[in-house]
């Protein structure tokens, strides 16, 4: 989103320390405010309509919002069981679309962790997805630090609990609407994750392995076989690197 | 119920396929996060991996659904994808514009042309 929410989050200023639930009460104001929010839940609407078409269970389908709590590695555990691909080739595909996570949890835990200890830094790690990371980013700096992890644990659970009840709403959505809205909002993940994607595509290497992802897709669709995510991912992924590489070399 | 109930191995998937090998990377970062540079030549290469992957994710998902969108034309998906990508630069790069605009396409076109 171009311009930031107004979420009356900004402390006034010399004021003394308010206690953790105040914080993590303006967290989930911020995350109701938040039009990132409304792309995640109706990406999470259009994963419920998924979920029912390709007959993957329900309550599995809301224990994954819960546990896994990342759209792309959801889509590749119901895909991969809609396709019948082996378990471990799920799994890796799921590890590898999940290695994002370790840039983007290691640069936001210095800003959050404030003087929390480890185990609850764990915690609020699970929380960390793309949508709560947008908007951390761009609201937690403002803030004093003692406040920052009950806020963003606060942002973040309003995102995560939201996104299961719209999960359940989705997928009896998908029952009763017009074929044409049903269509819709299936389509809804695609779309929300191609437009995040260019909005997070900051240098060529990203434009590069956006662009070489979505070639190389009907390319290896010619050749079938469960492991063509992995060679999409590693091909083009490794291309961009390549070529921004040599690119920076020749700067 | 035994491990070939479909129903039963979509819970062990989520757990076994999708939450250790997610939280594992999130776990990791956390221990690592003090002594991460998040520019480091390894994290560029894991993350254009990373991106191309999930762009491959999108592409499966608009070329080759699964379920009941298949029986909405290619064209229309294709141009509900290309009316999304145009909303987003031409509306303040608004990730909310784009998705309207697409879904306007998606919507419209499953109306008339399915």
């Amino acid at each position: 989103m171009s311009e930031p929410a107004n979420t009356g989050a900004t402390p006034p200023a010399a004021t003394p320390e308010e206690p953790a639930r105040v914080w993590v009460w303006r967290g989930v104001r911020a995350g109701v405010m938040s039009v990132q929010g409304v792309v995640l839940f109706a990406g999470f609407i259009g994963f419920g309509g998924l979920i029912r078409d390709v007959g993957f269970p329900l309550g599995a389908a809301v224990l994954s919002t819960i546990f896994v709590w990342a759209l792309p590695a959801q889509l590749l555990i119901v895909g991969g069981f809609a396709a019948g691909s082996p378990a471990p080739v799920i799994a890796l595909a799921v590890g590898l679309s999940s290695v994002r996570f370790f840039p983007i949890v290691a640069s936001i835990m210095p800003m959050i962790r404030g003087k929390s200890g480890l185990g609850t830094q764990l915690y609020a790690s699970h929380f960390v997805a793309v949508s709560a990371w947008v908007e951390s980013i761009r609201l937690i700096p403002a803030l004093p630090v003692y406040a920052r992890m009950p806020f963003f644990l606060g942002l973040s659970n309003y995102f995560l609990w939201g996104s299961v009840v719209t999960t359940v709403i989705g997928y009896f959505l998908a029952g009763t609407l017009p074929q044409a809205l049903a269509n819709g909002l299936v389509f809804l993940t695609p779309i929300s994750f191609l437009l995040q994607l260019i909005r997070n595509s900051r240098d060529l290497v990203d434009w590069l392995a956006l662009i070489l992802g979505l070639a190389l897709t009907p390319v290896f669709a010619q050749f079938g076989g469960s492991l063509d995510l992995l060679w999409i991912g590693a091909i083009g992924g490794g291309a961009a690197y390549a070529i921004g590489r040599r690119l920076r070399a020749r700067a | 119920m035994s491990l070939s109930d479909p129903m039963l191995y979509a819970y062990l998937l989520v757990i076994l396929a999708g939450f250790l090998p997610t939280d594992v990377f999130r776990f990791a970062a956390v221990l690592f996060a003090r002594r991460l540079d998040e520019d480091s030549e390894v994290l560029i290469l894991v993350r254009a991996v990373a991106t191309a992957l999930l762009a491959g994710v999108i592409a499966r998902l608009v070329l080759f659904p699964t379920g009941d969108l298949a029986g909405v034309p290619l064209w229309i998906r294709l141009a509900s994808i290309a009316a999304g990508v145009a909303g987003y630069f031409l509306i303040r790069k608004s990730v909310l514009a784009g998705v309207i605009a697409a879904e306007i396409v998606i919507v419209g076109g499953a109306i008339y042309f399915r």
